[in-house]
């Protein structure tokens, strides 16, 4: 390996690898073909399986849906859940109390530093000692206090990226942090911010997966019911990721068309 | 206007702050009275935005007092919020609200804070864009707005707390030339309605126009004061004289 010689070394070359597929741009030709071809391509194979070879393809297909339902159900309300704790923890980490600033931190530490499967399970039986809460409910709480941290690092960003001008423009009309904060500054950051919450719920999403093992029927677990009655893993699990992927690639561009409309605004 | 009467709006006694090490006001003791219009003029880095942004508390100081309208603003006990209502600010860089119509930008405040009805808020608004003159851009969005237009908003939304005491800290710094003289109208009149006013500015004819006293800083301590008439005539501070040939 070459030796990094002196300051000549300009700007690192920065990678960026998202979590969800990558976001397809119209400037982006490539990759927007990519999306179309995986799109069109996912849903022509689910198509032709169903129909060229209707056991079991089709009664998987026939199967599973009680599965999605469940999976958006927990991703749609972890992700509300996650909200509203990211927009705490945002607050608390440009907080200037310290023990407010302290306890957000280290939750966001914390949480950012265990792999969210063994959260997951903390969680679960953690919550199971103390109140006995269905596993759905569970699961829920468990990936909306996981994704939570990462919603707060989104607010924190959001909220630091708007001009202090503006903090102190409001304020000094007399306005209190918090009426500043709600009128001023959080309908601002709210742009910057859409875009990345849009990516963690993608993200969360395909996360969800693993709330099959808390006896949660998502997508997932259904595949895993069908597929050990008929003992057909392969073609199941076929369709299970088939089914996922159309699910993002869909989520993703939303997200990038979102995206696109706000830069234009 | 005269300053006989003496009825105090600001009242500073010894004041200090320090960034770090960096002493940033030294010892600054001044009254301002009802209606008295003062200019502060100094070098870069004299203190003269630390002094105006201590005067609504946008920075604490380290020691002193500040009264403003009877009020200590350094007293824990006060509600620096409500002190704040009757102080307008005007920035170097506007701070208009980008989310917000050029009315809205006016109401927000009144509405939140002085708790206006959404109704009367917009007819106070609507009465300011006329008196700034911009009231055919109401519905617009300030990023649609130049400078001088965005910094008469700005002075608009201030005014409409009906404040007893307004700030400016270097109102047409950031203003394209041909910008400049529309905002300084704004404020000359202002000033003839008698609001209090305390402006940091480079504009030595506001100054000459407008200002019952000049207040010249350096190194965060006020280093001469007098009427205008004083500075542009005799200033007794060598560097005083030094500053003012600078910049005339
Ligand atoms: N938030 C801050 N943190 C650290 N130092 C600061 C801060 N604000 C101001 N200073 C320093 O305090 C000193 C006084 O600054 P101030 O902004 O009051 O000067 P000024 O007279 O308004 O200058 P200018 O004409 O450039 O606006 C400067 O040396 C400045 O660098
Ligand atoms: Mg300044």
């Amino acid at each position: 390996m070459a030796e990094i010689t002196g300051k000549k070394e300009t700007k690192k070359p920065v990678i960026e690898i998202g979590d969800g597929p990558a976001i397809p741009r119209k400037t982006d030709v490539g990759l927007f073909t990519a999306w179309r071809f995986s799109f069109i391509g996912a849903i022509a194979i689910i198509a032709y399986l169903a129909i060229s070879k209707p056991d079991p393809y089709l009664a998987i297909l026939k199967f599973v849906p009680d599965g999605i339902l469940v999976t958006f159900q927990v991703t749609i309300e972890a992700i509300i859940l996650a909200l509203v704790i990211g927009l705490f923890t945002g607050l608390g980490r440009i907080s200037k109390n310290r023990i407010i600033n302290g306890i957000a931190s280290i939750y966001v530490e914390v949480i950012r530093g265990i792999p969210l499967l063994v959260q997951l399970f903390y969680i679960y039986f953690a919550l199971g000692r103390v109140i006995n809460l269905p596993a759905m409910v569970s699961a829920v709480i468990a990936m909306a206090v996981c994704y939570g941290a990462y919603m707060g690092e989104i607010f924190r960003a959001g909220i630091e990226s708007i001009d202090k001008g503006q903090m102190e423009a409001a304020r000094s009309l007399g306005m209190t942090s918090s009426q500043a904060m709600m009128h001023v500054i959080l309908p601002q950051a709210f742009k910057t911010i859409l875009p990345p919450i849009g990516n963690e719920f993608v993200a969360l999403l395909k996360d969800s997966s693993l709330v099959s093992i808390l006896a949660v029927s998502d997508l997932l677990r259904r595949g895993r019911e069908f597929a050990s009655e008929s003992f057909t893993y392969f073609e199941t699990y076929t369709m299970v990721a088939l089914i996922y992927l159309i699910i993002t690639l869909f989520l993703s561009k939303l997200v990038s068309i979102m995206e696109e409309r706000i830069s234009v605004d | 206007m005269s300053t006989d009467n003496k009825n105090t709006m600001v009242k500073l006694r010894n004041v200090y702050k320090y960034f770090g090490q960096l002493k940033a006001l030294d010892n600054v003791s001044l009254d301002i009275y009802d209606g008295e219009k003062i200019v502060i003029i100094g070098p870069s880095g004299s203190g003269k935005s630390t002094l105006l942004r201590s005067i609504n508390k946008l920075e604490t100081i380290d020691a002193g007092q500040i009264i403003v309208d009877g009020f200590d603003i350094c007293d824990q006990e006060t509600n620096i919020n409500k002190v704040r209502e009757e102080i307008g600010m005007v920035f170097q860089s506007f701070n208009v609200f980008p989310h917000k119509t050029v009315l809205e930008n006016i109401s927000l405040a009144q509405t939140v804070v002085r708790k206006r009805s959404k109704k009367e808020a917009s007819q106070i608004s609507t009465e300011l864009l006329k008196k700034v003159d911009i009231l055919e851009k109401s519905n617009e969005y300030p990023g649609k707005l130049s400078g001088g237009q965005q910094q008469r908003v700005a002075i608009a939304r201030a005014l409409a707390m009906k404040p007893k005491l307004m700030l400016f800290d270097e109102p047409t710094s950031a203003l394209d030339p041909e910008m400049i003289g529309e905002v300084l109208e704004v404020m000359i009149t202002l000033a003839k309605e008698g609001m209090t006013m305390i402006v940091v500015t480079h504009e030595m004819g506001f100054a000459r126009e407008v200002a019952d006293r000049i207040i010249f800083m350096d190194f965060g301590a006020i280093v001469e004061e007098g009427t205008p008439e004083h500075f542009f005539k005799n200033p007794t501070r060598e560097r005083t004289k030094i500053f003012l040939n600078q910049i005339l």
